[in-house]
C-alpha cells in the first residue's frame, strides 16, 4: 500500500515540476526557462529526492509532513464548522469574545451563562426549540378510516433569568377532529401550555420550582413530554397517553428536587405539592383545585456509576378525587421504572397500580394495574441508523373501580422499525395490535410517522 | 507523450514504490499521541475529579461546583480530537447520541443550556480565563502554564492509566 501522505508530496512535487513546464512542452527551472532540463540532472535528482523521502529523517520533510498533517486537520474542520452550521445551528462553533459560543443542548446559539462582553452575562435569555410529526395509520377497525394526520406541534422556551433562575415552558397545538363542526364553530388545533416552570437552583442537592409540570411519577412522562422524535416508538404507552386518565399527565403547583451522589448510586429525588385533578380526571387543576386537599408525590430513582446507562426508580402520589359532590374517592399511586437507555440495548420497563378508596365506605376499595415492556436495539456499523423495537402493554381495570369506569383495559403489542434519516428527523413504521378484553377481537393498526426537532 | 514526460511518470512510480516500502511508519515520525487535559477556571477550589465525577459533570448530572459554583462545560466543535475523546471515552456516546442526548436534557427542563461549543484551543483558554466555573478539555501539550489541570483518579496527563488518551 502506498502511503497517502507521501504519495501527495511525491504528487505536489509532480506538480510544481509540471508548472515548470515551458510552452514549448520542455522543462525549466524559474531562473533557467531558456535553459532545457537535462536527463541525467532530472534522473539525479530524482534519486536524491527519492532517498531523502524514503529516510524520511530529514527534518525539512518532517516539516512538510507535519504541516500538511495539520492544514489538512485545518481543512477538515473547517467543512465539517460549514456543514455543521448548514444542517443544525445548535452545534455552530463561534469563537469567542466576539459572539457567545453555541451550546448543544437544543437549537439555541449562545448561552446565558456565557459573557457576552467583558465577562457580564446576558439576561434574560430566550431560546427556542421545536418539535412536530406527520402521522399516517390505517385500520381494520370498523368505522375508522385510512389516511394521514398532524400530530402535535410543540414549541419548547429555556430561558435563563438569571445564572440561579430559569424558566421552561412548552406550548402544543393539537388537531382537532371536530374543527369547524357547531356553532360556534371550533378551530383548527386547540392550544395548550404543556408546561410552565420557574426554577431556581440553590446547588444540585436542592431546587425549586413552582408551574405546570409533566407529574414525575412515571419515567415516560418526563423523559420524552411532547417531543415525539425523542421517543423511539410513534405512540406513547397507553397508560400515560395524552388526554388519558389512568395517570394524571399534569400536576400544578410546586416542586422540591435535587440529586446527592449517595455512594456511587446517583440519588435523585422530587417532592411535589399542588392542585390534583380535576373532575374530568384527564385534566389538571389548572385553575384551581376542585376541594380543599392538595395533591402530593414523592419520587426517587438511582442511576449507579459501575452500571452507566441504568436508572431504576419508584413513585407515590396521593390525592383526593372529587367526581360528583357526593362521589369523593382517595388516590394512591405507586409506580416503579427500570431503564436501561444505551439503545444497545434500550430497555424500558414501568408498573403503575392505583388505588381508588371511597371515602363514604360504601363501594369496596378497587386497584387498577398497567405495564409495559419496551425493547430496542440500534444497529451496528452501517446500519446505526435503523433500530427495531418492540413493545408489550397491559392495563386491566376492575369493574369496582368507578372512577375509572370510561378507562378500556388493554393487552396489545407494538413492533416497529426507526429509521433515522438524519440527526434530527427519524421515520418510524409501527404494526399494532390491540385487544381490549377477552373474548374481544384484536384490532390491527399500521402507522407511519416522521417526527422531527428544529 | 514526450519523452521528458514517460521519465517523469517513472520517477512518480519509483518514488511512489521507495515510499510505499519505507521501513519507518509515518506515524512513527510524528509526535506522539497526546493527552487530553481536563483543565478548570482558577477559582474552582478542586484538583482531582474521580472519572464517574467527571462523567457526571460532562452528562450535567452535576451542574455545580462544591462552592455553589455553576459548572460550565467548555466542549470543542465536531471533528477536533479533544471533543473526540470525550465522546468515546467519557460520554461513550456517538455524535448522533450526544446531540439527542443534550435536546432531551434542555427538553426535559434538568438543563438550561448544553455545553457550549468552542472551535478552537485559543477560544477554550479564553473562556477558561473568562467564565468562573467553566471546565474544558485540551490538548495537554497546549495548557498555558498558568492554568490549573484536573487529576482524574489521580494521575495527570501523561501518567500510566491517565483515561483521557
Amino acid at each position: 500500500m502506498l502511503n497517502e501522505p507521501k504519495c501527495r508530496i511525491v504528487s505536489a512535487l509532480g506538480l510544481a515540476l509540471g508548472k515548470l513546464e515551458s510552452s514549448e512542452g520542455k522543462f525549466a527551472w524559474p531562473k533557467q526557462r531558456n535553459k532545457r532540463f537535462k536527463e541525467p540532472e532530472m534522473w539525479s535528482s530524482s534519486l536524491l529526492l527519492c532517498l531523502l523521502l524514503q529516510n524520511g529523517t530529514t527534518p525539512l520533510v518532517q516539516d512538510l509532513l507535519a504541516r500538511i498533517e495539520a492544514l489538512e486537520k485545518r481543512v477538515a474542520e473547517l467543512e465539517q464548522e460549514k456543514k455543521t452550521a448548514a444542517a443544525a445551528p445548535a452545534a455552530e462553533p463561534v469563537t469567542p469574545p466576539q459572539t457567545p459560543p453555541a451550546s448543544a443542548g437544543g437549537h439555541q446559539a449562545g448561552a446565558a451563562t456565557i459573557p457576552q462582553e467583558g465577562g457580564l452575562p446576558e439576561y434574560p435569555s430566550l431560546h427556542m426549540t421545536g418539535f412536530t410529526d406527520l402521522n399516517f395509520s390505517a385500520s381494520d377497525q370498523r368505522g375508522t378510516h385510512s389516511g394521514f394526520n398532524e400530530g402535535q406541534f410543540t414549541l419548547h422556551f429555556v430561558s435563563a433569568l438569571s445564572p440561579k433562575v430559569n424558566f421552561f415552558g412548552e406550548v402544543s397545538l393539537t388537531a382537532r377532529p371536530d374543527a369547524g363542526i357547531g356553532s360556534p364553530a371550533p378551530p383548527g388545533f386547540n392550544a395548550e401550555v404543556e408546561r410552565s416552570i420557574v426554577r431556581f437552583d440553590q446547588s444540585d442537592r436542592f431546587k425549586v420550582s413552582f408551574g405546570r409540570y409533566h407529574t414525575p411519577i412515571n419515567w415516560w412522562n418526563t423523559a420524552y413530554h411532547h417531543g415525539q422524535w425523542l421517543q423511539t416508538t410513534v405512540s406513547r404507552p397507553e397508560m400515560i397517553q395524552f388526554g388519558g386518565s389512568f395517570l394524571p399527565v399534569h400536576f400544578v403547583g410546586a416542586l422540591v428536587e435535587g440529586s446527592v451522589p449517595a455512594g456511587s448510586l446517583n440519588l435523585n429525588y422530587n417532592v411535589g405539592l399542588g392542585n390534583g385533578r380535576s373532575s374530568a380526571l384527564s385534566r389538571a387543576g389548572d385553575a384551581g383545585d376542585v376541594n380543599n386537599n392538595r395533591a402530593w408525590l414523592a419520587n426517587l430513582s438511582v442511576r449507579p456509576d459501575k452500571l452507566y446507562g441504568l436508572q431504576i426508580g419508584g413513585a407515590v402520589y396521593h390525592d383526593r378525587l372529587n367526581l360528583t359532590s357526593v362521589q369523593n374517592f382517595k388516590e394512591w399511586i405507586t409506580s416503579g421504572h427500570i431503564v436501561w437507555n444505551r439503545e444497545n440495548p434500550e430497555i424500558i420497563a414501568e408498573f403503575s397500580n392505583v388505588t381508588h378508596k371511597d371515602y363514604s365506605g360504601i363501594l369496596a376499595t378497587a386497584n387498577s394495574q398497567a405495564f409495559y415492556v419496551q425493547s430496542a436495539y440500534r444497529l451496528p456499523f452501517n446500519a446505526r441508523v435503523w433500530k427495531p423495537y418492540y413493545r408489550f402493554e397491559y392495563i386491566h381495570i376492575p369493574r369496582s373501580d368507578v372512577p375509572f369506569r370510561n378507562v378500556p383495559n388493554l393487552s396489545g403489542s407494538v413492533l416497529g422499525m426507526r429509521y433515522d434519516l438524519s440527526e434530527f428527523a427519524a421515520l418510524k413504521f409501527e404494526y399494532r395490535r390491540q385487544r381490549r378484553a377477552p373474548g374481544e377481537p384484536s384490532v390491527n393498526v399500521g402507522f407511519i410517522q416522521t417526527s422531527f426537532t428544529f | 507523450m514526450s519523452r521528458t514526460r514517460r521519465h517523469f511518470t517513472r520517477f512518480l512510480f519509483l518514488a511512489g514504490f521507495l515510499l510505499s516500502h519505507t521501513r519507518v511508519p509515518l506515524h512513527a515520525r510524528q509526535a506522539p499521541s497526546r493527552d487530553i487535559a481536563v483543565v478548570i477556571n482558577s477559582n474552582v477550589p478542586v484538583d482531582n475529579l474521580t472519572f464517574v465525577e467527571l462523567r457526571r459533570v460532562v452528562l450535567g448530572d452535576k451542574q455545580y461546583w462544591e462552592t455553589n459554583l455553576r459548572v460550565t462545560l467548555l466542549l470543542r466543535a465536531p471533528v477536533a480530537r479533544e471533543r473526540d475523546i470525550v465522546l468515546q471515552k467519557v460520554y461513550e456516546m456517538t455524535e448522533s447520541q450526544f446531540r439527542q442526548y443534550w435536546i432531551g436534557k434542555v427538553f426535559r427542563a434538568e438543563v438550561a443550556a448544553g455545553p457550549k461549543i468552542v472551535n478552537s484551543t485559543d477560544a477554550s483558554i479564553g473562556l477558561l480565563s473568562s467564565v468562573p466555573g467553566s471546565i474544558a478539555f485540551i490538548d495537554s501539550a497546549q495548557v498555558p502554564k498558568n492554568f490549573k489541570i484536573l487529576r482524574i483518579d489521580g494521575k495527570l496527563p501523561g501518567q500510566d492509566g491517565y483515561p483521557l488518551r
